[in-house]
């Protein structure tokens, strides 16, 4: 996209981050074209913004299914390869079975929504970002895409509503 | 007449009013120095910790790894364990280092769960002594099996010598629930700290920038990374909560599933586990007091109001731990059982008596004298004691549950007082370890979750009701 700029603004507060977002859905910058960074989590409805899509519930899901299947595979299936009787015990009994597919399905969901949240987030990357130290310092940094020739007229918008700085988005080493 | 039959109260006024600022949610302090705060007391190691993580790391070295060696080439003959009692200080150990990691769990996630804003500057300390603790029970595992090389064997790999694990016997359940549990609190010790990984990969350099960037996985804050975590962290605060209930019920059943006297009661598993919270509320008041009074900065972060919330726990478990003790207790006192009633009489007026009334007044006389004063509970060094008190209590439960109720059995020819011998190296060598890992963790990740605290105090407001200044929360994330 050669006919827009990436800008980054910070902000010291979550009221004046908001009004800038607001801002600048009225300049015409659509939610898709804009990010909010920030070193604590906001509800979006905070921030006038539209809810960030998450994958990790149904990753996580996907996880407990495979573990359960897991689980029924050790306390059922291997049954079949290695009969072991123990203590006039059924071979297939249905309290042992509760109890490895209980701890197989939770370690499969667990186990997937932290990988979930790896593969929905793209992590790990070490790749250059936009991004700056002062965000981790309580800082909020709203990054949007603006058509080339506004700059000018969205830097002063952003600066009357109390954003501290609004400059050129750099990708750069994290 | 008078509209008052006697005075309504006897205190000043400027006692009963509270100074906001002596909560951490309304002390508010930029993010940017409280995060200075963290690193500097990461950074910050003085003569006196390294000589302590020296003694520590010297201990380790001769009582934990040495004597496995010398155990190892010696074989089991070496430790006290004989007949009737195979089961010595090394599955006290197990069940001892796992009740201490309940308190991870307990505190990181339940009070997640129940939105209990006073667990915020402390979940951490609290979720690495789970992974510690799981740690030093996988450790004494393996010092019990005697022939460690062989524990592959506990993994279902078909092979040729046609043995396969019993999924059918309660200690495979052991095997399976405690993997299940390290590995899903290890992973849930990891995901709040990512944010605060990229806080000090932001501000670290050298050796430590390098390390801080591999762990920060290059998180920044977006939306998107933001809401991933948070849905990933609340899975995690809901699946590990059954997860930790089961380790503990199923510790129990390793006992409780045996038709042996002292231990076939169906009680078990919810005395386990309330057991298991109580050692582990009273190692994390330990832990908070040497880390407030030992690290820099910590004294803003950690409060009397928090060893008060942890104190007013530690008195709701001592009592729910007592209720379950003497359910635990009465039944086969009552059943009037031959077998049983040996039992409990060698437990109290056999050669280690004292071993019990030392076991009830630690668990239960010293938390209910001392904690049920406010001003008590919020004296940190007296709550470290209560804690330090109430873990050597439960130690003692462990050691009469396992080695004093096996030395009784059904065949008086058996009968064998137990003794320990390597054990008691071993068991010094493994508190060494666990404290030897806080004191490095302590110095490589932040153990206060700054951006949880920067949270808190973003959500606390003080509303202004009629005369007073009440603290009213809200929910922003």
């Amino acid at each position: 996209m050669s006919d827009s700029t990436m800008l980054l603004a910070l902000f010291e507060d979550i009221e004046p981050a908001a009004n800038g977002i607001e801002r600048l859905h009225e300049m015409g910058i659509a939610d898709d074209q804009m990010n909010v960074i920030s070193g604590v989590p906001i509800k979006d409805t905070i921030l006038g913004r539209p809810s960030a899509l998450s994958h990790v519930s149904r990753i996580a899901l996907t996880g407990a299914i495979l573990g359960f299947l897991l689980g029924a595979f050790l306390i059922w299936g291997t049954p079949y390869l290695f009969p072991l009787h123990v203590g006039g015990q059924p071979l297939y009994p249905v309290p042992q079975f509760l109890i490895i597919v209980f701890e197989m399905t939770m370690l499969g969901l667990m186990g997937f929504a932290f990988l979930g949240m790896f593969v929905d987030s793209g992590f790990p990357s070490y790749t250059p970002k936009e991004y700056v130290r002062e965000i981790s310092d309580g800082k909020i940094a709203v990054l949007f895409r603006c058509p080339s020739g506004e700059e000018r007229k969205i830097v002063d918008a952003l600066k009357k509503l109390g954003a501290e700085s609004v400059n050129p988005a750099e990708a750069r080493q994290l | 007449m008078s509209a008052l039959t006697k005075p309504l109260f006897a205190g000043s006024k400027a006692e009963e009013q509270e100074d906001p600022k002596e909560h951490l949610m309304h002390d508010r302090m930029p993010r940017g120095e409280m995060n200075s705060m963290m690193l500097d007391s990461m950074h910050s190691t003085t003569w006196k910790y390294w000589t302590v993580t020296g003694v520590l790391a010297a201990i380790v070295a001769t009582c934990l790894f040495y004597a496995w060696y010398y155990l190892i080439m010696n074989g089991l003959g070496v430790a006290g364990v004989n007949r009737p009692v195979y089961w010595g200080i090394f599955l006290v150990e197990v069940v001892f280092w796992i009740g201490i990691s309940h308190a991870g769990t307990f505190i990181s996630a339940i009070l997640r769960v129940l939105k209990v804003e006073g667990r915020r500057p402390f979940t951490r300390a609290a979720e690495l002594m789970t992974t510690f603790g799981l740690v030093q029970a996988g450790i004494s595992v393996f010092l019990h099996m005697g022939r460690v090389w062989l524990s592959y064997w506990l993994i279902p790999i078909p092979n040729e010598r046609g043995l396969w694990p019993d999924f059918h016997s309660p200690l495979m359940w052991d095997f399976m629930a405690i993997n299940t549990y390290l590995l899903c609190s290890t992973m849930y010790l990891f995901l709040p700290l990512i944010p605060d990984l990229a806080m000090a990969r932001d501000r670290a350099t050298g050796w430590r920038k390098t390390l801080y960037k591999i762990l920060a996985i290059g998180f920044r804050g977006t939306e998107g990374e933001w809401k991933n975590l948070k849905t990933a962290m609340n899975i995690f605060a809901f699946a590990i909560i059954p997860v930790m209930f089961s380790v503990h019920t199923i510790v129990s059943w390793d006992f409780a599933m045996a038709t042996r006297p002292g231990w076939s009661s169906t009680v078990f598993g919810p005395y386990f586990v309330i057991g298991a919270l109580h050692s582990g509320m009273a190692a994390v008041a330990i832990v908070l007091f040497l880390i407030r009074s030992t690290m820099k900065n910590m004294k803003y972060f950690l409060r009397p109001e928090h060893f008060e919330l942890l104190g007013m726990l530690m008195l709701l478990v001592s009592m729910a731990w007592a209720y379950f003790y003497f359910n635990d207790y009465l039944v086969p006192w009552y059943g009037g059982d031959k077998w049983e009633k040996i039992l409990t009489n060698f437990i109290q007026t056999g050669p280690e008596w004292y071993l019990w009334y030392l076991m009830l007044f630690c668990n239960v006389v010293v938390p209910w004298a001392i904690l049920w004063n406010r001003k008590w509970r919020r004296i940190p060094w007296l709550l470290a004691i209560v804690g330090f008190l109430i873990n050597v209590g439960m130690w003692l439960e462990r050691f009469i549950i396992i080695p004093e109720t096996l030395t009784i059995n059904r065949m008086p020819f058996t009968w064998r007082l137990y003794v320990p011998a390597i054990e008691i190296a071993l068991t010094i060598g493994n508190f060494a370890f666990f404290f030897l890992l806080y004191m490095l963790a302590s110095r490589l990740i932040p153990l206060i979750p700054v951006w949880e605290v920067q949270e808190g105090q973003e959500s606390h407001v003080l509303r202004k009701i009629g005369k007073a200044r009440i603290s009213a929360v809200s929910e922003i994330d």
